[in-house]
């Protein structure tokens, strides 16, 4: 398989801490790969770092797009978008005050293009682009599952239903690699099970899904292949069972000692 | 749509077009002297002002502090281009707004990376620097003496062999006044429902994840400001060719500070708030104007009543009298859960 994201000796400092050291890892096309860690590994300084919100300060991050490979360490967030990488946030990053199909029509942003003329004056082509916004938007509300709610209002939806309309608005920018960072915080065992279902949909569209978990059932249930880091450092990779029984991840989770007891 | 018919209006739509009938018939009424459509055509002009500086902070959620500098640089434009070349009014429009769109670029481009206060702080800073440019180039504006003698707007046909129109007295310039709010009002809506419109909601409610749909911040917000910026260019355009005459001082923070009153407290973001603001201040300030000095009290003090009801509104609407239609649906939320909810438009910090 060809690799649609390579990470290499990826350094990433605040001041004087090192949030990421060394990281290299390949994710390759087409699978769903989990990126595990206790609190404070790093995993959300990487996604930063890969959507270009935080410029790593030394290492390469390549994308490769169409056999064409582009590097994006520095990049800017909004062309790393353009290039096909959307994310989801830790915290839900909604846009509160607008409706549902709203929120999914901004995630057209970066393939379309009208502006204030077109607006104004409402040309064929800006009616027609506007009319696929709205269909297309439509199409991702249902992928997701939610279906005839986008007439509400974004804040006003229950947990769950603002994490799957994140997905939809990230997956309305047409990624080729999607990152979702703990999508399945705070969700109910259903949820959870849906979740899944859809993230191997997602995948089954073509899409890669780099994952960031704590839940381990979630995890072990969707991810091909699991990379683990630690203190800011690449610790483990591999299949999901062998990487929940590898000392060295059981004592980063749960203190030296514990694997040996183990 | 297009299949509706005259009966099945909705209620907004009946409203609407009432309030047009009404505004069109107004100067028929006994009751209305000059004095009164005066007052109702300045409402008319700070609803076009309201409405351009409402993008900034209503839009994008940016605290704008010196947007009278753009509606000084439209009626000097105007004011300028009439006395020197003798333009007429209906091609200064368009050159005052494509001049107030460059100004606003010229000064968003760099300042806009800075946010919250620090940008509100540049865009102050910017008003005065009109004020003083208006007060000291004596070459160009008079200075101080102010510019006298502008032509009034004009329909000219003679070119075609008909007549030529003048507008005087209040009542060409009131149907005038009333075109220009609908062009406004339109585009506004226009924009609200439109891919550039949506990108600035999307910047306005968070922006980390708006860049994270692709929306380039800084070009949008210099879009957002151009924009805003040259409709105060028209506002002040049409100000120079309504009162003939034009001085520094009519360009003072304190219309800046009058036109934000007006969107904070009818609703930020809301173009009908944003209409009513204009209406209840303009009106307000023209009462006051004449009840303070009965009262033995200088008219500035009516800046201070616009201050105190900024106050109350901050304390008991935060989200303004109108609030944009989410904000609306939280607020009720917020009350039937008898829980307290935060106001979700605000300015950024």
């Amino acid at each position: 398989m060809t690799p649609i994201l390579e990470i290499k000796q990826l350094y990433k400092s605040f001041g004087g801490l090192e949030a990421l050291k060394d990281i290299s890892f390949n994710i390759d096309s087409g699978e769903i790969i989990g990126l595990i860690g206790p609190n404070g590994a790093g995993k959300t300084t990487l996604f930063n770092c890969v959507a270009g919100i935080e410029k790593p300060t030394a290492g390469r991050i390549i994308f490769t797009k169409e056999d064409r490979t582009v590097s994006i360490g520095g990049k800017k967030p909004e062309a790393v978008t353009a290039l096909g990488i959307a994310r989801t946030f830790q915290n839900i990053r909604l846009f509160d005050n607008l409706t549902v199909l709203d929120n999914v029509k901004i995630g057209r942003h970066c393939r379309t293009k009208s502006l204030f003329f077109g607006a104004v004056i409402r040309s064929k082509s800006q009616r027609t682009e506007e009319k696929m916004i709205a269909e297309s938007a439509g199409r991702f509300l249902e992928f997701v599952g939610l279906k005839g709610r986008g007439d509400e209002i974004a804040s006003s939806m229950p947990y769950g239903d603002q994490r799957r309309l994140e997905i939809a608005r990230a997956l309305a920018t047409e990624p080729r690699l999607l990152m979702l960072d703990e999508p399945a915080a705070g969700m109910n065992p259903q949820e959870s099970r849906d979740l899944m279902d859809l993230m191997r949909r997602i995948r089954d569209n073509g899409i890669t899904v780099l994952l960031i978990e704590h839940d381990m059932k979630v995890v072990m249930g969707v991810c091909e292949r699991v990379v683990v880091i630690n203190h800011g450092e690449w610790l483990a990779e591999g299949l999901p069972q062998d990487v929940q029984n590898n000392p060295k991840v059981i004592e980063a989770y749960l203190g030296t000692g514990a694997a040996n007891a183990a | 749509m297009g299949k509706s018919e005259p009966y099945n209006l909705t209620r907004g739509a009946k409203i609407r077009i009432g309030l047009l009938i009404l505004a069109l018939i107004f100067p028929f009424f006994p009751f209305v002297s000059d004095y009164l459509l005066h007052i109702v055509i300045l409402i008319f002009l700070y609803m076009i002002l309201a409405l351009g500086l409402n993008i900034v902070p209503g839009f994008n959620g940016l605290l704008d502090l010196g947007y009278v500098g753009f509606y000084g640089i439209g009626a000097y434009t105007s004011g300028l281009l009439t006395y020197h070349f003798g333009l007429s009014y209906w091609i200064i429009i368009p050159l005052a707004f494509i001049n107030g769109a460059i100004w606003g670029m010229l000064l968003g481009a760099p300042t806009l990376r800075l946010t919250g206060d620090y940008f509100a702080i540049v865009t102050f800073g910017f008003s005065e620097l009109v004020v003083l440019f208006l007060t000291n180039e004596i070459w160009l504006t008079r200075g101080p003496l102010g510019l006298p003698g502008i032509d009034v707007v004009s329909i000219d046909l003679t070119l075609f062999g008909g007549p030529k129109w003048e507008f005087i007295g209040e009542l060409p310039y009131y149907y005038l006044a009333i075109v220009m709010v609908l062009v406004t009002v339109f585009v506004m809506y226009r924009i609200q429902d439109s891919r550039l419109g949506r990108a600035w909601f999307a910047i306005r409610d968070d922006e980390v994840a708006a860049v994270s749909c692709g929306i380039n911040l800084l070009a949008y917000k210099v879009i957002a400001f151009a924009i805003s910026a040259a409709f105060g260019a028209v506002g002040g355009s049409f100000f120079a060719r309504w009162v003939t005459f034009l001085s520094p001082d009519m360009f003072k923070f304190w219309e800046s500070f009058l036109i934000l009153c007006m969107i904070v407290l009818g609703g930020m973001g809301n173009i009908w708030g944003v209409m009513i603001g204009a209406v209840i201040l303009v009106s307000m300030s023209e009462i006051l104007r004449e009840l303070l000095p009965l009262l033995g009290l200088p008219v500035e003090v009516r800046f201070l009543a616009f201050g105190l009801i900024m106050v109350l509104m901050m304390r008991f609407r935060p989200a303004g009298m109108m609030p944009i239609a989410a904000v609306a649906a939280q607020m009720r939320a917020g009350r039937t859960k008898r829980k307290k909810t935060k106001p979700v438009v605000a300015i950024k910090k």
